[in-house]
Parts: C-alpha cells; structure tokens; sequence
C-alpha cells in the first residue's frame, strides 16, 4: 500500500530547521536580554509580545527551535549509533553473552523511557546537556533490540550464506553486508527514535530538569510560560503549536518511510508500530 | 475428551510458571540496572549534592559512610538488594526520613490518579474507536480516526496544557465559590486518560473493521439486523481481545504519564516526589521511585500478559 508523500510535513521539517539555523536574521534580539516591558500583548511594539521578563517571543521561539531541534537530533544519533553498535555486537558475538545482552534490554524496556531518562538526568545531575545525553542513552536498548532482531534476520538469508562460502569473515559480514541492507529498517527507526528523543527532551524541560529556565527551548517555554495561563496565553499555546507540529510532521514522515520503503518484510510495520507505542 | 482438557490445563499452566519466571528475571535486571544506571552515570552520588552546595564535605563524608559509598560496588549492589527484601530503601539526603515511608505517603494520590485515568482511558478509547469504526470513511469516523492518531503521538504535557487553558478560560467566566475542585483528581485523571487513548482506540478501530467485514455480519444484517446498537455489540465482542491485551500493557506505563500529569497540575504523588528528587540530586530517593516504578511495570505486564493469554487461546501454542 503506497501512502502519499506528507508534503506539510517535509514543508514544516524544512522551515523549522532552516528557520532556526537563520535564527539571528529573522530577529533583531537577543533570546535572554530582555527587549521590551513585561507580558507586552501580541501586535504592540513587539510581534508576539514579550514573557514575564519582557524577552520577546518570537525570538525565544526561533532560538528555541535551534536548541530543540539540535538537542534532538544530537539524542537522536546517541541513540542510533549506540543502538547500531550494541545491536550488531551481541547478534555477532553471539552465545551467552548475547543472551545476557537481550536480557538487559529488555530489562530496560520494563522501566518507561521517560523514568530511564529522568534516572540518567539523576546521575549526571540537572541541566541542559545531561538532558540531551539521558534522552539518547535511554533509547539505545530498544534500538539495539530492533537492530539485533533486523540482523538476525537478514542474517538467515542465502546471500549471506554465500558471502560465507566466499570466506567472508564474521565481522566483515556484519559491516559490510548486514548493515547496508538494514539502512531501509535503520531509517524507518531512525525517524521512530527522533522523535522520542525530541518528545523526551521537550518533556525532560518541561519537567524543568534542565535547571536554568532562562534557556530558550521549547519544553523550557512551556514550563516558564504556564504560570501566565490567562494573562498571557501565547506563551504557552506558541511553543504549543510548534512542538505539535514538528512531532506531527516527525510521525508521518517515519510512517511514509515505513510504508513506502519497507515493504518485503511486512513483519517490521508491526514491530516500528510496537516500539513507537513503547518509546513513548 | 478428559485428558485433552488435562492437557491444555497443564500447557496453560506451565506457560504461567514460564511467564512468572521470565517476570522475576525481568524485575531483578530492571532493579539491577536501576541500581548500576546512577551509579555508572554520576560515579559518586553525592558529587552533585556537594558540587550543588547543598552538603558541607563533612556532611558528605558522613553520608558516605551510610550509605556504604566507601565500599565496593558489589558490596553496595548486594545491600541495596537485601535492603529491597526488608523494604528498606535507604534515607533521604534531604529530609533525612525512610524512603520507604517517604514513598509509602505518596503512593496514594498516585494510584488514585492511575486509577481514575485507567478508567478514563477506557471509556475515551472505546468512544474513539468505535466512532471511527463504525462511520469509517464519514466525516465522524475521520475526524476520530484522525483524533486517535494525534493522540498516540502528543506529549501528554500538551495534551494537558491544553485542557488546563481551556478550562481556566471557562473558569474565568463561571466562578463556583467553594465545594468541588476540579482540578484536584477529576481534571488531571482526564487528561491523563484523554492521551493515553490513542493507541488502544487505533487497536479498537481496525479489530472492529476487521470484524465488520466478516462475513457472519453480513449474513446478520442480510437476515434484516439494521446497523445499530445490537449489530454493534455483536461485532464488539470478537473485536475486543487485541484492545484488552494492548490496555493491559498500557496500564503498566501510567506511571510516566502521572509524572508529567502530577507536576503539571501541581498534585502531590510520587512523580512530583521523582522530579523534586533529581532537581535536588536526593539519589535514594530517586532509585526508590523508580525502582518502585519498574517493579510495577514488571507485576502490570505480568498479569497482562496472563490475560492474554487466557483471552486468546490462539496464543497459548502448539507444544
């Protein structure tokens, strides 16, 4: 079954991370200093008026996207590769220690991905780089999980039996015969665990585990914004919106990805299904 | 005919011995890496607290030593193990109580709010999809479809967010003096219940699909069953199985629902009690909520899993 391309999708992706890359072009301001009075209305002297410290809006926002998508992405690829090399290691290594190793990822799976974080935050200590790194490290298991299961399987097939009779190498195998096969599953995953890492990390600030609120992110903007509920609701139905819509356009795009690109082994739709509904 | 039903007893029953042992498993690797997680990360817990300032050196020497931090690894792993079997989880560094009690007090509003929003998920799941079932392809089976997608894919702090400024919003125009709060219990348990709908409506709606396009309930409607509530409920039935076990499961991840709930709705509970904890670097504590946490989970996926396994014999499995 072919799906439509998400084009509001891609369109929003693209004018979110380009929009935050260009971040000191489109405001005169700076995200900390303030720029204005406080809690200013939307189309006075500022466009979307100012917080309760009197920054302006519209450039907390942009800044905002810059350290959300980043810190995202950043998780994101923690997780991938370290998903990549777990994964690959105990279907390589295989016997006991393979086994051990499934058992701790599983294992891991038995505490949510949120609280595996919030743990990670509690060892390093609050603050805005122990979020990033919590959000990837706590999806590693789960990837690794996939990863090994994706392995196993390409694994049995007969043209890795006949790079075998060839004399290939186990590890030669593995990098450069297993792992560009998996790179249509791997992309499909890929997309399922950004956007965890950017729920996470959304989540993480709002729960104010970053520390310093001052930091102009969107779950950050969320947490500082809800004490002004009424006076000033943009402050929180903004960011609001552009965490809605980026994780929107996150989710249908892994969800074309995996319709388009992962069709021979149908067996995967369920198990991205399974993993998006336990990541979050 | 008396041995064959023997025969699937015994089956079923092993498979729940094996289902025991492989949750015991589970719940001692999740303690376990709970355990070594705080550990590999900070390497020594009290770092922070002395790097925060909120503990003097001497202090710190002092909780050190009660905490058995100047002993080996394995040494603290094996305590930390034998005090989980006395319920003894450590003290506080911050209040200096029981984490036990500490975490005892705070497990009541917790479940409440678990509770109610378990509830609520049902109800709101079964609404979605149903509607989106049942009117597929019509503007009200669209729009819960759509509703259910969204759903499964919104932070449950939006979602909440959300809900708190519409009804702050209402509030402002209709102030009830006294009496009943809705934000204490009823409004956070809908929240939590609203957005953890999406993926047991999703299950609901493409069971009950499947269901509709059999062809018994086209030979109902055929002998002149009108689609309404009575071909609903006959086609609701064999649709439930796949909703039920994915409810089961989702029930063992309330809990990091009611952590974002909880603060957000300024309600004590032992995700307040988790977050207040990292912020000010309380580690036993931390690791007892979360210990606390994952030993739930492994119990909830457990019995779930149990269910399952009674609801649909298919998966019980050919020796």
């Amino acid at each position: 079954m072919r799906k439509e391309m998400p084009w509001f999708a891609l369109i929003w992706i693209i004018l979110a991370v380009v929009g935050s890359a260009a971040a000191p072009l489109l405001t005169p301001y700076d995200p900390i200093q303030p720029a204005g009075a406080p809690l200013e209305p939307i189309g006075g002297s500022l466009l979307l008026g100012s917080d309760q410290l009197g920054r302006d809006l519209w450039t907390r926002l942009v800044y905002g996207g810059r350290a959300t998508l980043s810190a995202s992405f950043l998780a994101a690829s923690i997780t991938i590769c370290g998903g990549i090399f777990l994964g690959l290691a105990a279907s390589l290594i295989g016997g006991l220690l393979e086994r051990l190793l499934l058992l701790l990822f599983n294992a891991t799976m038995a505490v949510p991905g949120l609280l595996l974080a919030m743990l990670f935050v509690g060892g390093i200590g609050p603050g805005f780089p122990s979020v990033i790194l919590a959000a990837g490290l706590s999806g590693i298991p789960g990837f690794a999980r996939l990863v090994h299961s994706q392995a196993e399987s390409v694994f049995r097939q007969p043209y890795i039996e006949a790079a075998r009779a060839l004399g290939a190498g186990r590890v030669w195998l593995y990098i450069f015969h297993i792992l560009p096969n998996l790179r249509t599953e791997l992309l499909s995953f890929g997309t399922t665990y950004l956007a965890w890492a950017f729920t996470g990390i959304t989540t993480l600030n709002f729960l104010g585990l970053a520390g310093d609120p001052s930091i102009p992110e969107w779950g950050v903007l969320l947490n500082t914004g809800r004490s002004y509920l009424i006076q000033a609701p943009q402050l929180i139905l903004l960011p609001g919106v552009f965490i809605s819509l980026t994780i929107l356009s996150i989710f249908s795009i892994g969800e074309w990805l995996s319709t388009e690109r992962v069709t021979e082994r149908s067996t995967n739709r369920v198990e991205i299904r399974n993993t998006q509904e336990e990541a979050l | 005919m008396v041995s064959t039903i023997n025969r699937t007893e015994h089956r079923i029953l092993t498979l729940i011995i094996r289902t025991f042992g492989e949750a015991l498993l589970t719940a001692w690797a999740a303690v376990t890496l709970t355990f070594f997680a705080l550990r590999a990360t900070s390497g020594d817990p009290t770092a922070n607290l002395l790097a925060q300032g909120l503990a003097s050196p001497q202090q710190v020497e002092r909780l050190r030593t009660a905490l058995f931090l100047d002993q080996p690894l394995f040494t603290q792993y094996g305590r930390f193990l034998l005090g989980l079997f006395k319920g003894d989880l450590g003290i506080s560094f911050y209040t200096n109580r029981s984490v036990f009690l500490t975490l005892a007090e705070q497990l009541r509003p917790t479940l409440e709010l678990g509770t109610l929003s378990v509830l609520f998920m049902f109800l709101f799941a079964s609404m979605l999809g149903i509607t989106a079932a049942w009117w597929h392809g019509k503007p009200a089976g669209r729009f819960a479809s759509r509703m259910a997608d969204v759903l499964t894919t919104l932070p449950v702090a939006l979602v909440g967010l959300l809900f708190l400024y519409i009804f702050s919003v209402i509030r402002q125009h209709s102030t009830r003096p006294g009496g009943f709060n809705p934000y204490s219990l009823l409004l956070p348990a809908v929240v939590l219940g609203f957005s953890l709908s999406g993926g047991v409506a999703r299950i609901l709606k493409s069971s009950l699909r499947e269901v509709l396009k059999k062809p018994y309930i086209l030979a109902a409607r055929a002998r002149g069953l009108r689609k309404n509530g009575r071909l609903l409920w006959f086609a609701l039935r064999p649709a439930l199985p796949p909703a039920v076990s994915l409810s089961a499961l989702e029930i063992a991840y309330v809990f990091s629902g009611t952590v974002v709930t909880e603060t957000l709705f300024g309600r004590p509970g032992l995700g307040r009690l988790l977050v207040s904890s990292i912020l000010q670097s309380d580690f036993p504590v931390a690791q007892g909520v979360i210990t606390l946490a994952a030993l739930f989970y492994t119990l909830t996926h457990f019995l779930a899993r149990i269910l399952i396994l009674l609801i649909d014999p298919r998966l019980r499995g050919e020796p």
